[in-house]
Order: structure tokens, then sequence, then C-alpha cells
């Protein structure tokens, strides 16, 4: 070390080049900071955390692209949070329920997206949780990261804000501040094609695990304890995938009919029939499309607005 | 170990503080060890290989200096060439070799009881077994001094920062300055991060992301129409670009905070007005290594013409089979072999009619830009194809399928931005082609303010867009 230090004092131009180097850590951790405290607002307001809505939409892409957002918003006449991300399983919706329960404060209803493979561990996806990074300031949200993240995972994220985000997260966070929150996949499922592929077995299987009822159960049970109505609801799935497994599909649905019967709060909408049969709805095999979209929307809409 | 890992940053930043802080004597030994451990950090019994290839040539190198008798000399740089290539032979071409066999005995209609051998391929193989090859050729032909002190030696072919990757270097620009007495300046520290953030930038935001979308199509090409797999392709360009040299520019920059000058390996390649320009700009160390070791031992362009068509193709299609144990490579270095040669006769032709004038005009240098990036992109194909197979499909495709619509991936966002970010480095890379931007160490022309804000928002860049080889992944689209 003596070395090195014996080397900076003949080095002229060390003192310079320092300055140079302490002053771009700082700019960069300010811009960091700043664009990261930016970012992650215009995700809140994308997702609808920190509001004041009174109706929230919880689930992955099934649900994103399932309901409009500003049709139900007119519809009940009431502000809706639409938090939905691809990929979250019933852990990191636990997570997210957690999150609207503490920066909701008015939360009545939370509208939890429900499928057949909802208690299916395998198949969704991989690293959900690193979803939850931009949120890092959360106490809930940094434990559960914390206890799946490794450690240098974990602390690079914590520490350089700008991590946390990749593009489409920027965009979500931009539409948040453009209040844009239409999410469409134009097109019409190939059945030809879902068929060949249901037919080779090419389809995410059903595997209801007990672990994952448990951990919805958990989520319901606070929810209620927060009195909030809970309405599991399920969008259609089309029908050549929900008969693929027949009696594991039963079960499923069984499951949710359950825990709708187990719970005051929790009521059970299913809009699976007639519109599963109806494949112009369906962009592929579980998602809608626009048409779809607003089909099942104002169908949601109706019931919704009969239970009152 | 690889550069983009915060395990990386953590072990360079140990072995700077400790190798300016060590003695002179010292250093050589201490960066050999370091470079044992950054090897062994993959899979440690490779470091034996890698150990042995070293002595080998460093005995061969002394023992040909040792006499002066030709067929002495001759005898151990067979060795040293024998036992060095032998291991490569084996890691990288044995199953190449065993499954060509079999097609071939059973198109005869015969059997065999061969099967294929279970080997992983040693990281950097290739790499350093050129590197030491080299010195043992030098010594040979007088144009190196041998090297008596086997730590400096060592260290020359193993040194970390271009050992898995590149530039392969020689031993009379690199093996000479592990006896410099380096002292730390910062202005090589700040020269060589602005390098490695530069690399690194090019490979998680650019090459990284890129790939996702290549990968895809060209996983399954009979899904996709020509216009999706002409933009795969030009994607594919750029990643491999951006991959290569921005690990490169990685390497170069960790030496030089060391003190080290490694050679520039990329120089602008797709700026190239000809495919013998492009060769002098792509991957340089190893265009270099093939002319010198084995294009002018096998006559050059010094020969009657037939045999220097014949000498193009062995070392096209060898350079092309350096790359991977593959048809699809051999097939790559041939057609730039025959891309060469077409250019060369096109060059004769314009001679010929007295039309080489054209050339002077910025247009026809414009036109040959485009038109090289357009034949090396089509190349490409072959290089990235999964099968020769897969690489005529998709040729085929693009060249007929005049399908307009192009799938943008599991997401348009990334697609959009993927564009963009092409776009990006094609400004940066005129800059760097009019010497306003930095290239390799070259200084830039802008000032100092801009060059820190630079430096600064790549910094961002990478954090905000870098992908990460332990990503989220969505399976549901």
């Amino acid at each position: 070390m003596l070395k090195l230090l014996d080397y900076i004092k003949k080095d002229e131009k060390f003192s310079k080049n320092l300055k140079i180097i302490i002053f771009s850590v700082v700019i960069f951790f300010a811009c960091d900071t700043f664009l990261g405290y930016f970012l992650t607002k215009g995700l809140e307001k994308y997702y609808g955390l920190n509001t004041s809505s009174e109706v929230a939409l919880v689930g992955h892409s099934h649900l994103m692209l399932g309901i409009d957002k500003s049709m139900l918003e007119k519809g009940l006449n009431k502000s809706v949070a639409k938090y939905t991300r691809e990929g979250v399983n019933v852990s990191d919706r636990k997570i997210m329920v957690k999150q609207l329960l503490q920066h909701n404060p008015n939360l009545k209803t939370v509208i939890y997206g429900m499928d057949a493979w909802s208690f299916t561990g395998e198949g969704l996806s991989d690293n959900s949780y690193k979803l939850f990074y931009p949120f890092l300031e959360d106490n809930n949200v940094d434990t559960y990261v914390n206890n799946q993240a490794d450690f240098s995972d974990y602390w690079v994220h914590k520490i350089i804000k700008t991590s946390r985000f990749n593009e489409g997260l920027i965009n979500s966070s931009i539409r948040g501040y453009l209040d844009n929150w239409s999410n469409l996949k134009i097109g019409e499922v190939d059945t030809l094609q879902l068929k060949k592929e249901i037919a080779l077995g090419r389809y995410r299987k059903i595997d209801n695990s007990v672990e994952n009822v448990a951990i919805l159960k958990e989520t319901l049970a606070e929810l209620e304890s927060h009195n909030i109505e809970i309405i599991l609801l399920y969008i259609p799935t089309i029908d050549l995938l929900n008969g693929a497994e027949k009696n594991k599909f039963k079960e499923s649905i069984s499951i949710i009919e359950n825990l709708s019967k187990e719970f005051k709060n929790v009521k059970f909408i299913s809009l699976l029939e007639p519109w599963s049969h109806d494949h112009s709805l369906f962009f592929d095999q579980i998602h809608l499309n626009p048409k779809g979209q607003k089909v099942i929307t104002e169908e949601l809409i109706k019931k919704l607005n009969l239970k009152k | 170990m690889l550069f983009n890992s915060w395990e990386f940053i953590g072990f360079f930043s140990i072995v700077f503080l400790v190798y300016f802080s060590l003695p002179y004597i010292r250093r050589t030994l201490f960066i050999l060890i370091a470079s044992y451990v950054f090897y062994m950090a993959w899979k440690w019994e490779f470091a034996f290989l890698m150990l042995g290839v070293s002595y080998v040539n460093y005995y061969a190198g002394k023992k040909i200096s040792q006499t002066d008798v030709k067929r002495k000399k001759q005898f151990w740089l067979v060795v040293a060439l024998l036992l060095s290539l032998s291991p490569l032979i084996y890691f990288k071409y044995a199953n190449f070799i065993i499954d060509n066999y079999l097609v071939l005995i059973n198109t005869l209609g015969g059997k065999s009881t061969f099967t294929f051998l279970n080997v992983i391929l040693p990281a950097g193989i290739s790499f350093f077994t050129f590197q030491s090859l080299s010195y043992s050729i030098d010594v040979y032909y007088k144009k190196t001094t041998v090297e008596n002190n086997f730590v400096n030696f060592a260290a020359f072919i193993a040194f970390f920062p271009q050992l898995v990757a590149g530039p392969i270097e020689r031993s009379s620009h690199l093996l000479s300055q592990f006896k410099e007495k380096h002292q730390f300046k910062s202005e090589w520290f700040v020269e060589g991060a602005k390098l490695f953030i530069w690399g690194l930038f090019k490979k998680v935001v650019i090459a990284d992301r890129l790939s996702l979308y290549v990968d895809d199509i060209y996983g399954n090409p009979e899904s996709h129409t020509g216009a999706t797999l002409t933009v795969a392709t030009v994607f594919f360009a750029i990643q491999i670009y951006c991959d290569f040299s921005g690990y490169s520019d990685m390497a170069i920059g960790s030496a030089r905070i060391l003190g080290f000058k490694l050679m520039q390996n990329f120089n602008l390649p797709y700026l190239a007005v000809s495919i013998s320009d492009f060769w002098k700009k792509w991957h340089i160390s190893l265009s270099t290594w093939f002319a010198d070791y084995l294009y002018i031992p096998m006559g050059g362009n010094r020969v009657k013409y037939l045999r220097w068509v014949f000498n193009i193709f062995v070392v096209f299609i060898l350079s092309g089979f350096w790359h991977g144990a593959e048809w699809t490579f051999i097939v790559w270095g041939g057609l730039h072999a025959l891309f060469y040669l077409l250019e060369n006769w096109g060059d004769k032709l314009l001679y010929y009619f007295s039309m080489d004038k054209i050339k002077k005009y910025k247009t026809y240098k414009l036109f040959k830009i485009v038109m090289v990036f357009l034949l090396v992109c089509f190349a490409w194909i072959f290089f990235r194809a999964n099968s020769i197979s897969d690489a005529f499909l998709i040729s085929i495709k693009i060249a007929t399928d005049w399908n307009a619509i192009i799938y943008q991936g599991s997401s348009t966002v990334t697609f959009v931005l993927s564009i963009l970010l092409i776009l990006f480095l094609l400004v940066v890379q005129l800059l760097q082609y009019f010497k306003i931007a930095s290239l390799y160490f070259s200084k830039p022309k802008t000032s100092p303010a801009f060059q820190f804000m630079w430096y600064i928002l790549l910094l961002l860049g990478i954090t905000l867009l870098g992908i990460s080889s332990n990503a989220f992944i969505y399976f549901q689209f």
C-alpha cells in the first residue's frame, strides 16, 4: 500500500482525476436517486398505488388483458387501481395486496384474478420477485425480495435505484404519468394450431399445490381482516384448453368455489360461460383480445352493479 | 467469471490494489496467480491444461533458440504445434470429426461403434493455444527473443483480461510489458475505466438485448416471415459486434488500468469499404494471426494465381472453423473467401475498363460500405443458424418471402428500444469515424464537461437497461 501511495504522490494528475472520479460518483448517485424516484412515482400511478381508489384489480397478464380499467371506472363510477403484472404468482400477489392495504386507504373491494392454473407452481415465470425491485422502499416488499434474492443481487438493487427498472417498467412508469392504462394484444387465436399443440401435450399443465392454496387463503384472510370485499374473478380461458385436463380443471374450479364459501367477504364470479366458447374473443389460449376485453368488462360491470 | 459481473469487479479491485502495492519483482508472479484464480473460478481442472500448453511452448521456444541446426529447430516447432493443437482438436473438434465420420460410414452403408465424447470445451482454449503458438513460431523465425523466465511466459499466456476472449496478443507486444516497471497512473485508470464502461454498455445493453430477439427467431425460422428473418439477421450482426467488441473493450480497459496496453481488436468494421478492409477491422488479432502464421507461410499472394485462390479459401475456411466445430462456420468462412475473390475480380474489371477512378467518389464509398455490410450480414446467417439447412431456409425466405409483417417479439417496447439502440450505436460509430468521439485510446474532440456527462449517461444506461443473466423470465407469451 505504501508503494501505491508513493505512486499517487508522484502522479501529477492524480488530484485532478480523483476529483473527477469522486464528482462522477456523486453525480451518478444523484441522477440515480432522482431517476429512481421519478420512475417509481410513475409506476405507482400506473398501478394505482398511493391513490384514493376504492377498487383494485390484482392479478397477472390474464387479468391485465381481460379488463379495461377506464371502462370499469365509468361503469362502476368508482376509481380503480389496476395492479396487474405479468407472471405474478400467488406469493407475489400476497405482497401486492399488502402494498395496496398499506398505501390505498380508501380501498373497499379487491377483484382478484383467478384461473385454473392459479395454484400451479411451475410454468408461469421465473424470478418474479424481481418485478418488485422498484418498490424496495416498502418494508413488506423489502422483506419479500430479501428472502428470495441472493446477497449481491439484493444489495445492488437496494443501492443503485435505476437498476430496479427495465424498459417494460420504464414504459409503464411513463404511461402512469400519461394516464394511459390500455393493455391490448391485437389478433385472434389460431385454433387449428392450438388444437395441434394440445394434442401434442404442449400446454401448461394444471398442478394444484396445497401450499399455493394456503397462500391464497392467507391473502383472503388478511383482506377480510381489513373488511375488504373480495371478488375472485375468472376471466374466461378458451374452452379448448379448459377441456384438455377436464378433471383437473374441475378440481381448480372446485377449490375456488370452496374458498368463496369459506370466507364471508369473498364472492366468486366466473365469466367462463358462455364466453370461453367464443374464440373470436381470444388473442391466445388464456388472454383476451380488445374485443374480448370489451365484452368481458361490460359483463363484469353488469354483474357488479347487480350485486349492489 | 464474466467481466459483466460483480464478482469480477470485486476480484479486479483486489488485483488492482495488491498489484500496485507489491514491489516490481513480485508483480508478474502475482498477475500469474491472479490469472489462474480467475480461470479456475470456472473449472479448476482446465488450469492444468493451460499450464501444460504454456510449458510446452516455453520449453520449445528455449530449445529452438538453443540450436542453429534447422532440423532441430523444426523438430521442436513441430513438437510445440502438435502438443498445443492436440488438446484443442480433442476438446473442440473431436465430436465434429466423429459425427462426420459416422455420417460417412452410414452413407456408405457401413456400421460403426464410435460414440461421441463427453467433453466440455475449456474456456478460452482457442485463444491461449493460438497465443502460445505465436510465440514458438516467432522464436523459430527469430521475430522475437526467447523468454527464459517461465513465470513471465506463463503470465503472458494466462493474463486474465485477454484470456477467454482475446485480443490474441503477440509476445513481442505483450510479453515485454511484464518486464516493465508499471507505475500507477490515474490517467491510465481513467482511460481504462472509460473504455471498460463503453464495452460494458455495448455488451449488456445492446448485445444481450438483441440476443433475446435473435435467439427467438433463429430458434424456429420456419415460423417467421422473410422480413422478420432479415431484421433478426441485422440484429445478429449488431449483436455479435457489440458482444465481441464490447468484451474486447472491457479486456483492453482492465489491462490499461493495470498499466498494460493490449492491441486494438475492432476498428469500426461495419464502416469498411471492402471485404479486405472489413478483415483489417474485425477481430484484428485473429485475422493478423492467420495472415502472419498461415497465409504468408503458404506464400500469400506471391504465388501462382490458382494457388493464391487456394490460399485464400484455406485461410478463410480455417478461420471459420476456428470459431466453432460446425459446418455452418466452415461455410461462413468459405463465403468470406468467395466475397474476397469476387471483390478482387471486380476491382480488376474496374481497372481493365479504366473505371477505377470512381473509387475516389464518396457515393461509391458509401455504396461499398452498404454492400459490404449486406454481404457480411448474409454470411452471418450461416454463422448464427443452428444448422446448414436452417441457414439455407433463412436465406431462401429472406430472398423470396415478401410478406412485410415483422414479428416484434414478446415485447414491442423491447423491439423499438433495440432499433433505437442500433441507431444510437451508428451515430457513435460515425462520431468515432470522424474522430470526434474516442476510439480505442484516441483523444476525443468533445469538451471535458461533455465527456463527463457522456460517461454518466452510459453508466445510467447500464443500470437502467442492462440485461442480467438471471433476469425475470415470463413464459406465457
